[in-house]
């Protein structure tokens, strides 16, 4: 991939990153195996840019968003978060990077603590990081609901997620995502559990974050359609291999690789 | 031949707060070898109406009225022995989550054979696992998978074990309810054509569930659109689709994200779906719909005649108002 030198540095930067997974050897296999779920991948995101990864289930696509976290270490590669490898990060350091990048789950009925309510949700990462007193993180709290379109904050405050639907929960997902104004989001299929009219508010929503806080994300999704609404750049992922990147519209109306073509080809469309 | 009718069906749930109407007076009719779909938000109602059908609902659920008519009898009026011999040989069901409705300790092989034994216990067991392996033949499954566990499946062969297992007692109807929904594009794909192969060849009725309208316009040649437990608009999926009359199906279809949608798609923004335990007598559409009106919030709206096959429930003003803009 040619990348155009007058543009600023990357916020992340991927070379040649390898992640394999080694199989446990049980009593009746014959040993281990290493399963590849991610092959020398290379990458680099700008900042305030949305980023797609689009790949089938298997194709590795979740595993590069749990690096990026630092939930799990490459085997092989280097990861740099704004021109810092972040391969070795610990203790503070460690903390410090979590802080500035946060993650959206895909199933908000799952990711949302049913016991703590909405505030105690949003408030526990500003506590953790030791941000703001009370009264500050309270109105930090407030705010960011309202950011969320979860307008008047205050009614929402003390409710539990039980009470709300699948996209109001996924709003908050959103809003503790963003409350400790990260630089870069990871959204792992965050709409794939919601309906048709729900997922496209939520898309704006995303636009509207990124575009106030020149927040950087990266989409993981399979769907094709999703990817091309919100997204500026896609990468295609096919067995932990990347296939294709280049500018979402580029992709999908001339796509080189046949692998491409296949995703492109099994979208549901309405030929009748 | 029609296999299907139900007239004016409601259900409802029990709850502390009330009863909670998650379907309402729902009519439809289904012949022998075509394909329905229901469509809809989560919440509409339309996983209620298969399990109805199925004869699967709660505990706490209370059908207040209508009848159901599945070839010449009424299966509200079924006991639990008849419903046990029902399902399976007269309406089959393919659930949502393909990945936890095989057993996860029993070989595929035999959870299907176990199927058909209930059901026909005279048929000797050779016998038996030939239809077993005609089945793995039909769905595309090779034969040396047949002694598999189901762990040993990828999710796409899972959705289809569960298909040759719905399809093991020759039913009349199959209810697949969003059989696709937990699977990638690609398996999706793989599936749908599937589905419609089997009908075509076995001459099944088929009733899709889902809130995916692309995957209900593929399978289905008949379309129901439900919207708060009631169905506002049904018809020829050309006629649903191409030519949508009801302002919801305009919304659903506006929502809809294709290769081919525009950026700047202006989203009609959904309000609060409809509380369903305290009914009020107008439209449930009418918060969320711009063509609203005193009428639409005072007065239940009425079937309006598109065309003999095409229907919307709304007031005709309004349908008219909304064709030509």
């Amino acid at each position: 991939m040619i990348e155009d030198n007058t543009q600023p540095a990357p916020i992340i930067e991927l070379s040649g990153v390898t992640k394999e997974y080694r199989t446990k050897a049980t009593f009746f296999s014959k040993g281990y195996t290493n399963v590849m779920a991610m092959d020398n991948i290379s990458l680099t995101l700008q900042r305030g840019e949305i980023f797609g990864l689009v790949g089938q289930s298997g194709s590795g696509k979740t595993t590069l968003g749990r690096l990026l976290l630092k939930l799990e270490s490459p085997t092989k590669g280097i990861m740099k978060f704004n021109g810092k490898p972040i391969n070795d990060l610990k203790g503070k350091d460690l903390k410090t990077y979590r802080s500035k990048v946060q993650m959206i789950f895909q199933d908000p009925y799952q990711s949302l603590n049913p016991h703590l309510s909405i505030a105690e949700t949003i408030l526990e990462p500003l506590i953790v990081n030791k941000i703001g007193d009370i009264h500050s993180r309270k109105e930090k709290v407030i705010e960011t609901l309202d950011t969320v379109s979860l307008a008047p904050g205050k009614e929402y405050y003390d409710r539990f997620p039980h009470q709300l639907s699948g996209g109001q929960r996924q709003r908050v997902a959103i809003a503790r995502a963003i409350v400790l104004d990260p630089e870069f989001i990871v959204a792992d299929e965050p709409t794939s559990m919601l309906d048709a009219t729900i997922a496209i508010q939520l898309f704006k929503l995303l636009q509207q974050i990124r575009k106030k806080y020149n927040m950087t994300f990266l989409f993981i999704t399979h769907n094709l359609a999703a990817a091309q609404f919100l997204c500026d750049r896609i990468a295609v992922i096919h067995d932990g291999v990347i296939v294709e990147t280049g500018p979402t519209d580029r992709v999908i109306q001339q796509p080189e690789h046949p692998y491409t073509k296949k995703l492109i080809q099994a979208q549901p469309k309405f030929n009748f | 031949m029609t296999l299907l009718q139900v007239e004016n069906l409601s259900v409802g749930y029990k709850t502390k707060k009330g009863i909670l109407h998650a379907v309402n007076d729902i009519s439809f009719t289904l012949e022998q070898g075509r394909s329905l779909g229901f469509v809809g938000e989560s919440g509409c109602g339309k996983t209620t109406i298969g399990m109805t059908l199925m004869g699967l609902l709660p505990e706490n659920a209370v059908i207040t009225q209508g009848a159901i008519h599945f070839n010449g009898s009424n299966l509200l009026h079924f006991k639990d022995e008849q419903w046990r011999n029902f399902r399976g040989k007269g309406i089959s069901m393919v659930f949502q989550a393909a990945m936890n409705a095989l057993n996860p300790v029993i070989r595929v092989d035999e959870q299907i054979m176990e199927a058909i034994e209930v059901h026909s216990p005279d048929i000797p067991k050779t016998e038996i696992y030939k239809q077993v392996k005609n089945l793995f033949n039909m769905v595309q499954i090779s034969e040396d998978r047949l002694r598999d566990y189901p762990h040993q499946y990828s999710g796409g062969m899972k959705q289809r074990a569960i298909i040759a297992m719905a399809l093991a007692c020759n039913p009349k109807l199959i209810i697949a309810d969003e059989p696709t929904t937990a699977l990638d594009v690609i398996v999706q794909d793989q599936i749908l054509q599937e589905i419609k192969k089997i009908k075509k060849a076995l001459n099944t009725s088929v009733i899709f569930i889902s809130h995916d309208i692309a995957v209900v316009a593929d399978v289905c040649e008949d379309i129901c659109v439900m919207y708060g437990g009631q169905i506002v608009e049904k018809g020829k999926r050309e006629e649903v689709f191409k030519s949508p009359r009801h302002p919801y199906t305009k919304t659903l279809l506006a929502s809809y994200l294709s290769l081919d949608s525009d950026k700047n798609i202006k989203v009609l923004e959904i309000q609060k779906p409809p509380d369903l335990i305290t009914l009020t007598g107008g439209c449930r559409f009418a918060d969320s719909c711009k063509h609203k009106s005193k009428n639409c919030e005072n007065h239940t709206p009425g079937w309006v005649d598109l065309s003999p096959t095409h229907q919307a429930f709304c007031f005709e003003d309004i349908l008219n108002k909304d064709n030509n803009d």
